[in-house]
């Protein structure tokens, strides 16, 4: 059931349009390859293809650290493995094209395997971006110190060499190259179009934000690592069946490096960049070696210093935001089309409070923040948490909310204990969370970001951007209320400080949470923008049962929208009534007046 | 299959072209590593060469033809070697490719030589028992090497050896025979211990040798950097064992001061050999090269003869075609610097080998030389 | 008793080879992966010593110098830009390791330098004869400790760096020039790198790559430790003990890549390393 709220021009014609052009150009990519060894003498044959064979090491390494922002210089290592497990059975099996077939398997599944290892390594709950790039560094290391004791194995520090392969012959393995380069690269740009493909921006712009969106982060880049080891496994199949020969530097951390030197010149994010980047360095250097192989690695370090600082994203960006200065002044496209949905989440009735917190506790160290709250929260209510400065106010937002951060007490949701679940899990609870500074992405358009806070509940496809955007009506009218709804197309980091708040509670409701918590969600507002919010939240609780916890400085606002205000002082809960009742008491104007002693 | 006999034709195509037009010159590719592990080496390397084809032109070329080189930068390396064989075979079309190279990067241009048909000499000593059609090898292989040293040894009382290396191939490889061949003349190995080729701390092996009781270390590390830090790290140690180096040429050994002192050396190489052929080598580098003459060595001198060797070779076959060229190969000979080299024996040569000692002055003093020594079944079935 | 003398040696050399690296890491919160190049840097210095027939002690204030005179201008026109991007700044600055290893390239040449050495021979320490430079490095690393441990916590510009670490924002609210803090911390973690280079000459071949070998394990050394200078010193002798044990009692090879290894698995149990001890 679902109707349409908002009528706006259908986006399908544009969509088809870009699928229309992407399908033109992976038509000529294809022709290129298939046709180019025609026109190609065998040094160019023989150069290009390895360079596009790398070059899908390329896509790989722009998937994780141009739109993933996950760092990394372990892809050669993946690479090397597959082109390993390929030579080695080729060389100590023997080849058959049976054998062949299983080298094409072995290639993929073992990197596949440890690239789930890798990823499991990396990305746990609160690991850091930089601890994933030092795993990927010292995979690569591991992998080569181990092929190079391997002995007659693995060749050592010779390599492996004549083995038999596939046998296709220059111009075979050229074409065999290119169109599995144009098959990644359509891949990946499709997927990174498309609206599960936004995630990986999503993670790289705000994973706190994801993570309070109810999204397994650390699953997805675990996935992804996993997805594009196996890829790199291709590659490395391919590269040994083309080359003829294996040796420990591919798939060193060294080359690792290449490879991000590469994507970086071509410009990260893109996908097409770093696949002209990999070939134009890789096919240049191969024609000047022999001349200035010194100054040659001078320049290319030089270059991607101030490629690096200068233009982070590389030249293809610098194309891009060219064109798109142009565009920037034609009216925006409508975006996707609005459309109401029922609720599928949280259907059945809990019994009980939704909230309870009983004798929560926070201590760092011997120092106590939080001390024996205990509190109790039923559907329909807005409680307003309140409090000076220091009072522990946001360190209970996030007791709340990451079950890994309370001392000691029981904190249950809906019934169930929180103590050990991480964010994504407590949101899949029901809870939804409104920080203090909008926590929105920033790279992302509008309905991307709402798109974002539905992909827990309802999967988005991997291959399409659908013109189509199923909210809650709730998160719709708050949309309408401030008028987001016609800025569904605009890139976040263009809106204002109101409208990036009003989004982060759109999205939060879009959640379909059964309590939702506010970090002073007016701070930074206009009069009317805030009256705007309070009409929102006393709706959302009076007409809809959601629950509300709100942490306000705004004492005016507070007495206006609030079914129950909580007093904390110093750690401690020291008040808990109507509106009436705390406002009046002797014990709030002592704290706010100034009085540090109760 | 289509392509293969396309692509044969293609290359004989080539190559009956070149052969009409008689002034056009004899091109012979060098992949060699100028960046990288062997550009220490590599310029005394493409001196050599340069010199050889100046000497052949200047008394009137290779069948009327004038030769020249083609230099590409292997990086010391498999990927850069990729790069620069493709590079010569089929953008530079050379005839033939002679260069010093590791192993890495003769096996990763390998099978780029097998299809582009091309002739290769291999230059640089190496761990062995590299066989392909193409390839034809005048440096020393581990059965050449390793005997005289241990033979010496032995005459001197070592009855307990060390054995250190990188972990490697060639490493792997001398250790493995000098093993064998110590163990077979009645030696007892008392450890043998390897590090990564990259890894510059031999704290723990070197305690372990100390410990070991041994009478006599030989090692066979990278050349360049780790057998430098072995050396220094063993004497700031103390060690003062009989000590045989198989990775260490003449001119490192010489820069490497007091810490060298006492080395032995094996190669098929010294600036010391007494013969009129060195002597008029040595003349015509300094001459040629003067200030920047780098000193020759035991891999730059085999360069030097592989161009003359290849020159016999097409001189026999009467023309530059591949298949000629290969048959002519293993049965012309040259004298050079280290004395007649053929490359007669499952496509490796018979070589003499000088075994030196480092004097404190840092110049090597030859203490024995053994004649011809046969490198052994390399490549029975070529 | 050998093995302990090993031990404790091979900890020290790797706390002369990372101090620097920390010093950076920890104030700034940038990792310098130039630290291999700046090593090379500080032992081409010795050459340069050498060359000029100087003695071999002069080249570490020369290095000193070098190192931080050049790290000065680093700061100012590579870093500098980067402090909100730390994944930017790793690869800016291993770019300007690739270049100033091209340079060194052309100015020296790829061969192998050798410098006189520092001291040589051996000493009779604890019963056995032991390398008299390992027992010197053993007493350097300490020098360099106390005098970190006394530019922390006995100096003003100690103090500054332990406000910028505790909280910037704060630091400059409080009127501290923490740009000028940021660039001297820069210099003086270059220049130490620039002093272990002098340091490891003796140790090892000075060649334009002789860095990248130590990159990668006082990285993770630094990983481990955080900020804390005693952090890192705890961190070299546990995982310089466990290298020099694998090696004797396992494998060298093994050896050379424990350190990164156990970093790793460390770092995965505990994000914070051994930064609390």
């Amino acid at each position: 059931m679902s109707d349409v709220l908002a009528a706006s021009p259908p986006r399908s014609a544009k969509v088809r349009r870009r699928a229309a052009f992407l399908g033109v150009l992976a038509l000529c990519a294809l022709a290129l390859v298939v046709f180019g060894p025609m026109f190609l003498d065998r040094f160019s044959i023989n150069v290009l293809t390895r360079s596009m064979i790398y070059a899908i090491l390329a896509i790989t390494v722009d998937l994780l650290w141009g739109f993933a922002g996950i760092l990394t210089f372990g892809q050669a290592a993946f690479f090397g493995v597959g082109a390993y497990a390929t030579a080695m059975l080729l060389t100590h099996v023997g080849s058959s094209p049976t054998l062949i077939g299983v080298a094409l398997v072995l290639a993929i599944l073992v990197p596949v395997m440890l690239g789930l290892i890798v990823g499991w390594l990396s990305f746990y709950y609160g690991s850091t971006p930089i601890y994933a790039t030092v795993i990927s560094l010292v995979f690569p290391i591991v992998v080569t110190q181990l092929i190079y004791s391997g002995g007659t194995l693995t060749g050592s520090s010779s390599g492996l060499v004549g083995y038999f392969g596939l046998p296709l012959g220059l111009e075979g393995f050229f074409r065999l190259s290119g169109i599995c380069l144009v098959i990644v690269a359509v891949g990946a740009l499709v997927f990174v179009r498309s609206d599960g493909g936004r995630i990986l921006t999503a993670i790289r712009d705000n994973e706190t934000r994801c993570a309070y969106l109810g999204l397994n982060t650390q699953r997805i880049k675990i996935l992804l690592t996993t997805v594009l080891a196996g890829v790199a496994g291709l590659a490395g199949f391919l590269y040994a069946n083309a080359s003829g020969v294996v040796a420990p530097e591919n798939t060193g951390f060294v080359f690792g490096t290449e490879l991000v030197v590469w994507t970086a010149l071509g410009g990260r994010g893109t996908v097409l960049g770093p696949v002209l980047g990999t070939i134009g360095i890789d096919y240049l250097s191969a024609s000047l070696s022999g001349e200035l192989p010194f100054l040659w690695q001078l320049v290319i370090g030089a270059l991607f210093v101030v490629m690096i600082i200068v233009l982070p994203n590389g030249l293809a960006a610098l194309v891009t935001r060219l064109t798109r200065r142009g565009r920037r002044h034609a009216p925006a496209s409508a975006g996707p089309e609005l459309v109401a949905e029922a609720p599928v989440h949280h259907k059945k009735k809990i019994e009980g409070p939704l909230l309870s917190i009983d004798r929560l506790e926070k201590s760092y160290g011997s120092q106590k923040v939080l001390e024996d709250i205990t509190l109790d929260v039923a559907p329909g209510e807005l409680v307003s948490l309140v409090g000076p400065n220091g009072a522990g106010k946001t360190t209970m937002m996030r007791c709340l909310t990451d079950g890994k951060e309370t001392s000691g007490g029981v904190i249950r949701i809906a019934g169930q204990n929180i103590a050990g679940l991480v964010p994504n899990q407590i949101v899949a609870l029901g809870v939804g969370r409104k920080f203090q500074v909008a926590s929105v992405f920033e790279s992302l358009t509008v309905a991307e970001c709402l798109r974002m806070a539905r992909a827990a509940l309802d999967a988005p496809s991997f291959v399409t951007a659908s013109d189509r955007l199923g909210l809650p009506s709730a998160a719709i009218e708050i949309l309408q209320l401030t008028g987001l709804d016609r800025l569904l197309s605009t890139e976040v980091s263009l809106l204002s400080h109101g409208q990036k708040q009003s989004l982060e509670l759109a999205m939060v409701v879009a959640l379909e949470p059964r309590m939702i918590l506010l970090d002073e969600p007016t701070a930074g507002l206009t009069k009317a923008e805030r009256t705007t919010i309070g009409t929102i939240l006393k709706k959302l609780t009076n007409e809809l049962g959601f629950a509300a916890i709100l942490v306000e400085h705004d004492l005016d606002f507070v007495r206006d929208i609030s079914s129950r205000i909580v007093v904390l002082h110093q750690g401690r809960l020291v008040l808990d009534g109507s509106v009436d009742e705390v406002v009046n008491s002797e014990i709030v104007r002592t704290i706010y007046s100034g009085g540090d002693h109760v | 299959m289509k392509i293969p006999s396309l692509l044969a034709t293609v290359t004989s195509v080539m190559l009956a072209g070149g052969a009409f037009a008689s002034d056009d010159p004899i091109r012979i590719g060098v992949p060699v590593g100028l960046s990288g592990a062997n550009s220490v080496v590599a310029p005394s390397v493409v001196q050599s060469a340069e010199l050889a084809v100046e000497q052949i032109n200047a008394a009137g070329g290779v069948l009327g033809r004038p030769m020249e080189l083609v230099i590409a930068d292997d990086a010391s390396g498999a990927a850069g070697a990729q790069k620069a064989f493709d590079s010569l075979v089929f953008q530079k079309e050379v005839d033939v490719l002679i260069s010093m190279e590791t192993s890495a990067a003769r096996n990763a241009g390998l099978p780029i030589v097998s299809r582009g048909q091309v002739p290769y000499i291999y230059t640089s000593f190496y761990e062995g028992r590299s066989c392909n059609p193409y390839l034809f090898v005048n440096a020393w292989v581990p059965e050449q090497q390793v005997p005289p040293i241990v033979d010496y040894l032995n005459a001197e009382g070592a009855k307990k050896y060390f054995l250190i290396g990188s972990d490697y191939s060639f490493g792997r490889g001398m250790l493995e025979f000098a093993r064998s061949y110590v163990e077979s003349t009645g030696g007892e190995i008392v450890g043998e211990e390897y590090l990564p080729m990259d890894g510059s701390d031999w704290t723990a092996i070197i305690s372990k040798l100390k410990a070991s009781g041994a009478e006599a270390l030989i090692t066979s590390t990278a050349g360049g950097a780790p057998n430098v830090t072995l050396t220094k790290q063993m004497r700031g140690a103390g060690v003062d064992l009989p000590y045989a180096n198989l990775a260490v040429d003449e001119g490192t050994a010489k820069n490497m001061g007091a810490d060298a002192a006492g080395i032995l050396i094996s190669a098929s190489y010294v600036t010391g050999i007494d013969s009129a052929e060195n002597k008029a080598f040595l003349d015509a580098m300094k001459a040629k090269f003067g200030d920047d003459l780098r000193t020759p060595n035991d891999l730059s001198v085999p360069q030097y003869e592989a161009v003359y060797l290849y020159k016999a070779a097409i001189e026999k076959a009467g023309c530059t075609d591949a298949r000629a060229v290969l048959d002519a190969l293993d049965e012309v000979s040259f004298t050079g610097p280290r004395g007649t080299i053929q490359m007669s024996k499952q496509h490796h040569a018979p070589l003499t080998m000088y075994l030196g000692q480092v004097q404190d002055d840092g110049s090597v003093k030859v203490v024995g030389t053994f004649k011809d020594v046969d490198p052994g079944e390399q490549c029975p079935k070529l | 008793m050998t093995l302990l003398l090993d031990i404790v040696t091979t900890a020290a050399i790797l706390f002369i080879v990372s101090a620097g690296l920390l010093a950076i890491f920890g104030v700034l919160e940038i990792v310098n992966f130039a630290h291999g190049a700046w090593l090379t840097v500080g032992a081409y210095c010795a050459v340069v010593a050498g060359g000029l027939g100087l003695n071999p002690w002069l080249a570490l204030p020369m290095a000193f110098v070098t190192g931080a005179v050049l790290g000065g201008v680093t700061e100012r026109l590579i870093v500098r830009p980067l402090y909100a991007r730390p994944l930017d700044a790793i690869l800016a600055t291993w770019g300007l390791g690739i270049v100033i290893g091209q340079l060194i390239t052309l100015w020296f040449g790829r061969d192998v330098h050798f410098t006189e050495n520092l001291l040589s021979g051996t000493i009779h320490v604890l019963g056995t004869s032991y390398s008299l430079y390992r027992i010197f490095a053993l007493a350097a690393a300490v020098v360099i400790g106390l005098g970190f441990a006394f530019l922390l916590e006995g100096t003003r510009l100690g103090l500054s760096a332990r406000a910028i670490i505790m909280n910037e924002s704060l630091a400059r609210a409080l009127g501290l020039d923490t740009t000028r803090i940021r660039l001297v911390t820069f210099m003086i973690g270059t220049g130490l790198t620039a002093l272990a280079g002098v340091l490891l000459t003796p140790l090892t071949s000075v060649d334009p790559t002789m860095g990248v070998a130590w990159l990668i394990g006082s990285f993770m050394l630094v990983m481990v430790a955080g900020s804390s200078f005693g952090a890192l010193a705890v961190a070299c002798l546990v995982f310089g003990g466990a290298q020099v044990l694998v090696s004797t009692f396992i494998s060298p090879i093994l050896g050379g890549i424990t350190v990164a290894v156990l970093s790793a698995l460390v770092l995965r149990i505990s994000s914070k390393g051994f930064a609390r001890v």
